[in-house]
């Protein structure tokens, strides 16, 4: 197996300060002191990963996602840099993103973080309103968010990405409209806007589920993703996927990759990578993940890792038919506003006509105006953005 | 020697302990093992067990050394317990000489137990009184005892108290049935009679039927006739039950037993039929075979169109055991190919709809239940249909008429005004009164069938607390003005969703079936108009908004799998709609009829 393309990289850091009401991802609060081992562990998994591969990888991005991964030290970030320099061929133009909580970081920090190489940094502010902020269980003040902001630039960042949700139980359109035009003034180079879920076991499912938090409106939350739209296609962003907006050439690489459908290995606590026709994930308990990858070289006799990109941390792994890869890339691909799904490019890959395999359901959806055609590439239509299940549904089974 | 023969029911209202004490009652005459003991062995099937009730009748032969030193053969023969099962219980009582009344120490008389006992009474049977449950906190078996000594004129002191549960004065029970339980009387030598009282269908031996020799006697070898249908047939094997089903040469008059007929559906060997020899018939039969009669009919469909098949062999199984259940093909537009399906009565449609989800692993649709209607035509001829999408034109009408009952309510006296209540708001009559005890009424109603087959026992219970308790039959069919309840979704009226309601009725339920169905029905890709017509006018009406916004926002960290088993459910559950022209209807609304008066 030799991989030609370039990979994208993504380390889970799952540490908070506290959890959101709405957060379900990976991550804990108050496990701080854990910190350096599972450094020394994210390490360990790298150089467990790339060795057992007889190739360096070319890559073309690098994403620290969370969690909140600016809780790690400036120096945390270096042996992890380093570790990535020595086992990978970085020689490219490498996209080193982070995400960082407003309520985390100082100019210091930030300054620090562009000496070491990185250079697109995404801000979770989520809502510039001090009462949705409050609601939402973030950790940082509607001031918070200016002042990063200031001090990201002045650090020298020229890539930066602000988060926001919208479809806040009881949120007026007026306060989303707020929310996303302080931010507007502010100039970011990318938007991702996120409607807000509700997942079970969160504080906010629970709370749903007993009656004492109400639904976000669904029909407000598509007022809103609608107006939003609008606004930032009329001050120069543009829309390249379901939830995210760019000015020109600052797309997120890192973000791209996955919905190309192209090889991405994870390293971290219930990191998920998708890399030589397997789809993995690892482990998602902190001691767990630190503990599979001991330094002992007994350890990893004992955990045979297998073949690549599995880890000593993987515990699942799913291999990909042809069809359900066919399949995939349209889910996938079809989440790009604006590029689609090439069929040329779907030939190139598969070696088979992208109508031969899909067409009964793509006329339907046609018909239905939820898909078209630009050129060679189907993509959703405006009304399809809104309505992407509908679309996707039909590429699994 | 048929003098030591003693043949008997037990009867009681449902969850009065019937099953329970029939299990101790094995146990101490050592019957079945400790080891062996399942609770309730009587009742076979899980449903049975689940619910409580004895579905099937079943029969088991019990040797018993009484204190009078000698041995005698009892015959158990148990009967169903449910309100819907009436005609069996009255051919199972025909085959006994005595009846064992199982009253709850904690419940008192109930309908059932009135209804049962009268029955046992028109039957001639010796009454066994005994009280069951005494050993429960709430018990008052002296009130109890009481109400029975005044019901059937015999000393509160001579009613049994016993705990089935606990297995407490289960001898005396015994005792009782050897002393007042009379010898069957019968000639052996005379033509054979056999009473049919109940069957199952096996697939080696085919059906089984179970009988009580009344005259005469059955060789192993004969050549016998069904009497309604004059099949003959060949026996595979006789015998009794024991409990198993275990081969004898012969069975005289006044024993019970089995007769393997090797027939291949039940259809051929009813319960109620007497069976007679082919050679020296007797002139005629046992007096009182009916042909049970469906009285609720609902649509049956595959969720999934390529389930036909399997949906009608497993309804064919059904019925091989089941002779009340009947079904022919029907087509829907809404729902496709599937059949319309005759109950004796709602609980006897639950337990096939169980059935068939639990032992067939069938995914299915039900319509709302309805009754059978005659129909008048100008032309002068009557149609009878039991769907009431097949209702004919208004203006071919002359009348519809529809089935009446007579029920029963028992209750403490001072539920009397909520049930008077509920009662006329479902058109019901108001007949008489009786007090068959102290604190309890016994309130005697006419009431269209329509009107309690739809959740009319649970509001009774409701307002009840759980006490008032339930008996019906047939009486008649009455002209009333009825007038079919169409519910259109975008303009076309769906077949599966129509109903059969009383003009005074049709405004309100029009309306409360829209609200509803506005509820059930998921938003789709494009507005949908509901509405609800009748005598040709629309009723109420609402739309259903497109939806806006589906879309799964987020893939966190190139977590695919997870947003893909989010869209996999998603489809699976868009799946289970049934697609009604080009919208899709969850399964619920096609029942939706019967939770109208949720609110």
């Amino acid at each position: 197996m030799t991989i030609t393309q370039p990979v994208s990289i993504y380390l889970h850091i799952p540490f908070c300060l506290k959890r959101c009401g709405y957060c379900d991802f990976t991550t804990f609060a108050g496990k701080d002191v854990f910190i350096p081992a599972y450094v020394e562990a994210l390490c360990q998994e790298i150089k467990a990963v790339t060795g057992s591969i007889n190739q360096k990888l070319a890559v073309h991005t690098i994403f620290f996602g969370g969690g909140t991964p600016s809780m790690l030290s400036l120096g945390q970030f270096g042996s992890i840099l380093n570790i990535l320099k020595v086992c990978f061929d970085l020689n490219w133009d490498v996209e080193i993103s982070l995400e960082a909580n407003p309520g985390t970081i100082n100019l210091e920090y930030l300054k620090g973080l562009r000496e070491l190489g990185f250079n697109r940094l995404s801000l979770g502010a989520q809502s510039t309103n001090e009462y949705e902020l409050h609601l939402l269980g973030r950790i940082h003040t509607r001031q918070d968010i200016f002042s990063a902001f200031k001090a990201a630039r002045i650090a020298g960042f020229s890539n930066l990405n602000v988060d926001l949700i919208y479809g806040l139980p009881g949120q007026k359109m007026n306060k989303w409209k707020k929310s996303l035009d302080e931010v507007v003034k502010l100039n970011p180079e990318h938007f991702s806007l996120y409607a807000l879920s509700i997942e079970k076991g969160t504080p906010f499912g629970v709370l749903v589920k007993r009656g004492l938090m109400e639904l976000p409106d669904p029909d407000r939350a598509a007022d809103m993703y609608e107006w939003a739209s609008e606004e930032l296609d009329k001050t120069g962003y543009q829309q390249y996927e379901i939830s995210n907006w760019a000015k020109n050439r600052y797309e997120c690489i890192h973000n791209l990759q996955y919905w190309r459908n192209q090889s991405y290995l994870g390293f971290g606590a219930g990191a998920h990578g998708f890399a030589n026709g397997m789809r993995i994930s690892n482990v998602a308990r902190i001691n767990d993940y630190i503990s599979r990858n001991g330094k002992t070289s007994d350890l990893v006799n004992d955990r045979p890792i297998g073949k690549f990109p599995m880890s000593p941390a993987t515990v699942s792994k799913t291999s990909l038919s042809n069809h359900k890869s066919m399949q995939e890339t349209l889910m996938l691909g079809l989440r790009l506003t604006g590029e689609g799904v090439s069929s040329r490019a779907f030939y190139e890959r598969f070696g088979e006509d992208l109508m031969m395999v899909f067409g009964k359901d793509i006329v339907e959806l046609e018909k239905m105006n939820l898909v078209e055609w630009s050129g060679d590439s189907l993509r959703l239509t405006k009304r399809g953005r809104l309505l992407g299940n509908q679309v996707f549904i039909r590429f699994v089974d | 020697m048929t003098s030591n023969i003693r043949n008997f029911c037990i009867i009681a209202h449902i969850d009065h302990g019937k099953s329970t004490l029939a299990d101790r009652l094995l146990q101490v005459t050592g019957t079945i093992s400790e080891r062996e003991m399942t609770e309730q062995v009587l009742d076979s099937m899980d449903i049975e067990r689940e619910k409580g009730v004895t579905i099937k009748a079943s029969a088991v032969h019990m040797d018993y050394t009484a204190r009078d030193g000698k041995t005698y053969a009892l015959n158990l023969i148990d009967t169903p317990g449910h309100v819907d099962f009436g005609y069996e219980v009255s051919r199972a009582l025909n085959a006994c000489e005595s009846a064992v009344l199982v009253v709850d120490a904690t419940q008192g008389i109930e309908a059932q137990t009135l209804a049962n006992l009268y029955s046992a009474i028109d039957a001639n049977l010796e009454i066994i009184p005994v009280i069951n449950k005494v050993d429960l906190v709430s018990a008052v078996p002296d009130e109890v005892a009481e109400d029975i000594s005044s019901l059937l004129g015999v000393p509160a002191s001579s009613v049994i108290r016993v705990s089935a549960k606990a297995g407490t004065n289960v001898e005396a029970v015994l005792e009782a049935i050897v002393e007042k339980t009379p010898p069957p009387s019968g000639d052996e030598k005379a033509a054979l009679q056999a009473l049919v009282f109940d069957s199952h269908y096996d697939s080696y031996k085919g059906v089984i039927a179970y009988i009580r020799v009344v005259e005469g006697a059955i060789g192993a070898t004969d050549t016998l006739r069904m009497m309604s249908t004059h099949f003959d047939l060949k026996p595979v094997e006789i015998g009794i039950f024991s409990p198993g089903m275990k081969p004898v040469k012969r069975l005289i008059a006044g024993e019970v037993g089995y007769i393997a007929t090797g027939f291949k559906t039940v259809h051929e060997c009813r319960v109620g039929d007497t069976i007679t020899q082919s050679v020296n018939p007797s002139a005629a039969p046992l007096p009182g075979y009916l042909h049970p009669k469906p009285m609720v009919f609902a649509g049956i469909y595959p969720a999934e169109p390529d389930d036909y098949p399997e949906l009608r062999d497993s309804l064919e199984k059904l019925q091989l055991n089941d002779a009340s259940l009947t079904f022919s093909p029907e087509t829907s537009q809404a729902l496709g190919f599937g059949f319309r399906a005759g109950f004796l009565g709602l609980f006897h449609m639950e337990i096939i709809q169980e059935r068939l989800e639990r032992e067939y692993d069938l995914n299915m649709v039900f319509t709302a239940p309805t009754v059978e209607y005659e129909v008048q035509l100008r032309d002068g001829t009557t149609v009878v249909i039991d769907s009431p999408a097949a209702l004919p034109e208004e203006n071919q009408i002359v009348e519809v008429r529809e089935p009446w009952m007579e029920i029963q309510v028992i209750t403490p006296t001072d539920y009397y005004g909520p049930i008077m209540e509920l009662v006329t708001k479902r058109r019901g009559i108001y007949k008489s009164q009786e007090y068959p005890a102290p604190h309890r009424v016994q309130l005697n109603y006419e009431i269209p069938l329509s009107e309690i087959i739809v959740d009319f026992f649970d509001e009774l219970k409701s307002r009840t607390r759980g006490y008032a308790s339930l008996d019906y039959q047939f009486i008649e069919y009455r002209m009333d003005k009825l007038q079919k309840l169409d519910i259109l979704v975008n303009g076309d009226a769906v077949d599966a969703l129509a109903a059969i309601v009383h003009q005074k009725d049709a405004f309100h339920k029009g309306q409360r079936m829209i609200t509803k169905l506005k509820e059930i029905i998921p938003r789709q890709m494009f507005d949908v108009a509901i509405q609800a017509s009748s005598g040709g006018r629309i009723i109420s009406k609402a739309i259903v908004k497109a939806v806006r916004k589906d879309v799964l926002a987020k893939c966190y960290g190139g977590d695919i799998s997870r947003k893909k088993k989010l869209l996999e459910k998603q489809k699976k559950g868009k799946k289970r709609l049934k697609m009604v022209g080009n919208v899709e209807i969850p399964q619920e609304a096609f029942m939706a009829i019967l939770s109208l008066e949720d609110d």
